[in-house]
């Protein structure tokens, strides 16, 4: 075993650039990262906001999980929907996460909204896009609700209504054409559902099904797998066979193990009291 | 005076690595305590976070002196530095790897975050071991 000269510090460790370098100049390309392609939108309504996300995890042309989430906890009143690669998401919510938790257990308050943003983009900003990472953060807090994107190189913006990832154009238009100001928390909730389905629809990398987050000062609603609109049909007929199609000819029985059966009689004695 | 925010992808020493800080008494690297070594893959070809990343404490710190001083007056960054060794003078003079300093971690702010380095990679964890005789010997100014 080799010894250091020096404690080696966490966090990445860039030991196999220079490996990964040469392999891939030699045509032998790093694996692809499952991404998630997806469809994630988020809208302000009248008391809050309405978080939407499909549910398909894409391994380049492979579906890699057809029922996967993409809408992360944050803290009590924050979820982030995740677009990018997949393990980049769900590591730095949770890092987030945590961080928000510290946070709050030493400011003594609930979290707002921009702390997370605030993190997040200078978090994604120090590794320089390197974490593809592209989120929609939305919660309420005591100035309202508030919804910000987070592109992975670090830049943000501030919205009304938000579409991200692979099928974020074909949701943008179905916001487009039918948001307004004060929705209701139906009418958000049906919006949110055609904008996702748009992509689903229509974008390869998203599909399955619908998942739905409501945020208000109140309460947070997680309505996975809200909407199932490609639900697997049932196959009309069998391929199996039924018994008796292949006529049998003979029939022979060897047992492996020789089965006796032994009744044994315990004469029992009388107790002795004696 | 400099209010860099981020860290130069280039590292500053301009890539520079030698032989002797591995190096036995005749000299050259010496494998068998440390492994095979290729002081061209050290130089060139970093990977571009690499030096940013270990730079980035020490810039952020940099930073926050040069604003305070500029802010306050110079007493602000003298007497902050003043309580980094401070604290870094209480463990004592030893260049012998140690267990993490809490009161620098509270003067960073660390103790109220958490980042990667505190679950990718702990040093805690890693299977490779400083090797205290080559430190000490190092220190003391014997060579093997």
């Amino acid at each position: 075993m080799t010894s250091r000269l020096q404690q080696t510090k966490g966090g990445f460790n860039f030991d196999n650039h220079v490996r990964n370098t040469m392999m891939e100049g030699k045509g032998m390309g790093i694996p692809k990262a499952t991404k998630t392609g997806t469809t994630i939108v988020g809208l302000i309504y009248k008391d809050g906001l309405v978080l939407g996300a499909d549910t398909r995890a894409t391994a380049g042309p492979i579906v890699a999980d057809k029922n996967c989430e993409k809408i992360h906890y944050l803290a009590p009143n924050m979820y982030c929907c995740g677009a990018g690669t997949a393990a980049d998401t769900e590591m730095t919510t949770a890092l987030i996460s945590s961080q928000l938790e510290l946070h709050r257990l030493s400011t003594g308050r609930q979290a707002r909204v921009v702390t997370a943003m605030t993190m997040l983009k200078q978090m994604l900003f120090k590794y320089q896009g390197q974490i593809g990472a592209a989120l929609i953060l939305g919660g309420v807090d005591i100035n309202g609700p508030h919804l910000y994107t987070i592109y992975p190189h670090g830049s943000t913006d501030k919205l009304p209504y938000v579409t991200m990832g692979s099928g974020s154009l074909a949701a943008m238009s179905v916001f487009e054409s039918r948001y307004k100001p004060d929705l209701s928390r139906e009418e958000g909730i049906s919006l949110v559902q055609e904008a996702i389905e748009a992509g689903i629809f229509n974008d390869l990398g998203s599909g399955s099904n619908v998942d739905v987050v409501v945020i208000n000062s109140e309460k947070v609603e997680v309505l996975r797998n809200y909407a199932k609109p490609n639900e697997r049909g049932v196959k009309e007929a069998s391929y199996k066979f039924q018994k008796g199609t292949t006529e049998v000819l003979k029939t022979s029985i060897r047992d492996l193990v020789d089965i006796k059966e032994t009744v044994n009689i315990h004469t029992t004695e009388a107790m002795d009291i004696s | 005076m400099s209010l860099r925010l981020a860290p130069s992808s280039k590292a500053s020493s301009a890539g520079s690595a030698s032989v002797l800080d591995t190096s036995n008494s005749y000299g050259l690297h010496d494998t068998m305590r440390f492994g095979m070594r290729q002081i061209a893959s050290e130089v060139s070809s970093k990977h571009p976070l690499e030096n940013r990343l270990a730079e980035w404490d020490n810039t952020q710190m940099e930073l926050k002196m040069n604003m305070a001083r500029n802010m306050y007056g110079m007493h602000a960054p003298i007497k902050m530095a003043m309580e980094r060794s401070l604290v870094i003078q209480a463990r004592g003079p030893s260049m012998l790897p140690q267990r993490s300093n809490l009161g620098l971690d509270i003067l960073a702010g660390k103790d109220e975050s958490i980042d990667f380095e505190d679950f990718l990679n702990v040093p805690e964890m890693s299977t490779d071991m400083v090797d205290v005789h080559v430190v000490m010997e190092r220190q003391l100014g014997i060579r093997a």
